[in-house]
């Protein structure tokens, strides 16, 4: 992974340093709650109401072990033992202090870690796909090239005011784990006929109370004009957008008002004016970050596949575990893990201290030292030989990490909601939780298939419902909590184009949802062909049949 | 009034009331400018080629979280080559300094309800930055 180098270091301690003193004046008055939550904000402090939050920023999702550590620390010296992955492969802390929060900054420092820019109307934290340099799939390591964004966006001059917020995330696999369909910016990397590095650039994605997915603006960008192309885009974006209403200030009203093709019209004329110019990327700038994320060590694995095989039989949640939560590697006698958070009875993300220290060990046992986050608040552990599956398995058991329900019905995606967030429409952890319940029968999930289930409190969408292949959505019906179903959402996780959800009727109250949600899965069940998942049988059959049949009276 | 912040000799500086009230400008607006004259443009403007003859500039932003200020800045200079005074209007604030430099701005009038003792402590907060920029434009990659 990428190394700080003394300049990083002190630019960061630069910062917490200028955070400090801004605190300070903040405390004694010389900065009204207005700019200070300005300022506060691009150093990730939320003040909700009901619960403060520090958002640390994880650069594309990987930590080392040293750093996930430093966390654990966090979360125990100043949360209540508890940490939270976010759907940007963040990590959250609640409650802390605001006057503490410099001293949380300092201590991160000292592990190469930092909240800039996590949030605000800025560009912000760049995300990829958790299984980057690992996945078999991948025809690319599109971290290399986040790290380049990381750096360039990191204090940029001109776009730290943005008329709102602003999202890059690259894909390099063939699968779309990273959802570049619904960013601001989504960059999917690859190498011409000719082993070039080139990008296609998608711009005006998004979701919140607008969904759209990104439009291709340029193809076949070489990877050294990737910053002043960028630069071009963002002009356009900090000049034009939307500032008088901040419902329509993100890129994808821009890109709609000024259609795709104005818009791709407009940043190639600004982009024809700084093409090549200072901000082009010399080719020893992109080697010298690429040596950073060359392979670990891999070495000689032994066959384990009898061994393997055996302890499946010996345990089947062993067997079930390695079915959902084990990944196809590229390197041979290697896996990626998936430790799931979505234990029935936890809110999905949340992990305590002891939890996050015990993958921060594991990860030093097992996977040189790294580990990622995913966007769907997971811990991924990427590279651990297949030999020692078993033990991390019987290990992640003790810790409640060893749930196998990656990217089962169970494996969902759920904001804050109203226990958390006074924005919030309705409560989504509780509704998890009954869902978690009801369907915790592992046959039953293991037979539905890969299934996403996405909650989110109001149409901000942080829980991401837009794209949940089942999206659920609190509403608020005359003061009183109800949930909207929609269905046939994903965010391009397969090689299906990404897609947004459609509503299936009537919202409904909590009471309900359990229910209405086993119906329409007894509807699937029903109409699959065989081994049609959840996705692939919507995409064929459309609404209509759920439509009719979910509201239907039951006989 | 305002507080006048420029560069002398290489360094930030606090204008003295006095020095300040005699440099005072007729600024004019975009309309009404004629080349020679200082002129003062609102953070929309779009570019007009005569600009590059202005005897000073001023952009005046709205509020401190409007960043078109900066574009428009960056533009100036790259784009006209606008080599004069550029200076910062209206809600300047001591936290956004450090950006308006590095977009090439050379001057501000600071509200007077500001500290101009503080906002000369944040104007160089770092001392090298992640990207190329207006006032370095050396390849930024030359930094590793
Ligand atoms: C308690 C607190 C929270 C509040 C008040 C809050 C508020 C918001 C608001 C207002 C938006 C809409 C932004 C827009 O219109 O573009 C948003 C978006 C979002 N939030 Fe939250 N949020 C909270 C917690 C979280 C958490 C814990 C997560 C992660 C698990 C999260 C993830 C997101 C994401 C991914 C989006 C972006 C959706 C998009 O791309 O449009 N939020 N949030
Ligand atoms: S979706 Fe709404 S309820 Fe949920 S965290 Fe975001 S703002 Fe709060």
């Amino acid at each position: 992974m990428y190394q700080y180098t003394e300049f990083d270091r002190s630019f960061i301690e630069e910062r917490v340093n200028h955070y400090r003193e801004q605190t300070t004046r903040y405390l004694n008055g010389q900065l009204s709650e207005d700019e200070f939550l300005q300022l506060r904000l691009r150093n990730g402090l939320y003040l909700q109401r009901l619960a403060p939050m520090l958002r640390v920023a994880i650069p594309y999702g990987t930590l080392s072990s040293q750093q996930l550590f430093a966390l654990g620390k966090v979360a125990r010296e100043y949360d209540r033992g508890y940490g939270h992955l976010s759907t940007r492969q963040n990590m959250q802390f609640n409650w802390p202090e605001l006057a503490e929060v410099p001293d949380i900054l300092a201590d991160m420092a000292k592990v190469d870690l930092h909240a800039i820019q996590t949030s605000g109307s800025c560009i912000r934290n760049v995300t990829t796909d958790h299984f980057a340099g690992a996945a078999a799939d991948e025809t690319i390591d599109p971290r290399p090239y986040c790290e380049i964004i990381r750096q360039w966006s990191t204090n940029h001059p001109e776009f730290e005011w943005l008329p709102r917020k602003f999202k890059i995330a690259v894909t390099g696999a063939a699968e779309d784990r990273a959802a570049i369909g619904v960013h601001d910016v989504g960059l999917r990397v690859y190498r011409d006929d000719k082993g070039d590095v080139q990008f296609d650039v998608y711009a005006g994605g998004g979701l919140g109370r607008t969904p759209v997915l990104g439009a291709l603006v340029r193809s076949e960008l070489p990877i050294e004009h990737l910053l002043t192309y960028l630069e071009a885009l963002m002009r356009v974006y900090n000049r034009y957008g939307r500032r008088d209403n901040k419902y329509k200030a993100r890129i994808k009203i821009l890109v709609r008002a000024m259609g795709v093709d104005g818009f791709r019209a407009k940043v190639d004329e600004e982009w024809a004016h700084s093409k090549g110019g200072p901000g082009t990327l010399p080719e020893a700038e992109i080697t010298r970050v690429e040596a950073f994320f060359a392979p670990p060590g891999y070495s000689q694995q032994p066959e384990v596949g009898d061994a393997l095989a055996e302890h499946r039989l010996a345990n089947p949640k062993f067997s079930q575990w390695l079915q959902h939560n084990v990944t196809e590697h590229k390197a041979p006698g290697y896996a990626a893990v998936t430790l799931s958070t979505k234990a029935t009875g936890v809110p999905p993300g949340d992990v305590s201290d002891t939890q996050i220290d015990a993958v921060a060990q594991w990860a030093a046992d097992y996977s040189f030292s790294e580990v990622r986050i995913s966007h769907e608040q997971n811990f991924v552990l990427p590279h651990v030989p297949k030999q020692h599956l078993f033990e991390l398995w019987q290990k992640a058991q003790a810790q409640n990490l060893a749930t196998a329900n990656a990217r089962l019905i169970t494996d969902m995606i759920c904001c804050p909601g109203g226990d958390y967030c006074s924005l919030a429409n309705a409560k989504s952890i509780p509704v998890a939780e009954a869902l978690q319940e009801r369907f915790d029968d592992y046959d039953f999930q293991y037979d539905l298939g890969e299934l996403n289930l996405n909650i989110s409190g109001c149409m901000n969408a942080c829980g991401h419902h837009h794209v949940g292949h089942i999206g659920i959505l609190g509403v608020d019906k005359k003061g009183s909590e109800f949930y909207q179903i929609s269905l046939g959402g994903h965010a391009g996780h397969s090689e299906l184009a990404p897609s947004l959800g459609q509503i299936v009727g009537p919202s409904i109250p909590r009471a309900e949802v359990c229910d209405v949600i086993a119906k329409i899965l007894e509807i699937y069940v029903d109409l699959r062909l065989e081994d049609e998942s959840f996705l692939g049988c919507f995409k064929r059959v459309g609404i209509a049949p759920f439509k009719e049949r979910v509201y239907a009276p039951s006989h | 009034m305002h507080h006048l912040i420029n560069k002398q000799n290489d360094e930030w500086q606090l204008v003295s009331q006095e020095d300040s009230e005699q440099q005072k400008i007729e600024w004019q607006d975009a309309e009404s400018w004629q080349p020679g004259q200082a002129l003062r443009l609102p953070v929309d403007a779009e570019l007009d080629p005569q600009w590059g003859q202005a005897s000073v500039i001023g952009i005046d932003f709205p509020a401190l979280t409007d960043g078109r200020g900066l574009s428009l800045a960056v533009l100036l200079r790259t784009r006209l080559n606008y080599s004069g005074d550029l200076r910062g209007l209206g809600a300047v604030h001591e936290d956004i300094l450090h950006f308006m430099v590095r977009c090439g701005f050379s001057s501000f009038e600071l509200p007077e309800s500001r500290d101009p003792n503080v906002a000369l402590n944040c104007i160089a907060p770092h001392k090298q930055y992640y990207q190329s920029s207006v006032v370095d434009p050396l390849n930024h990659f030359d930094r590793v």
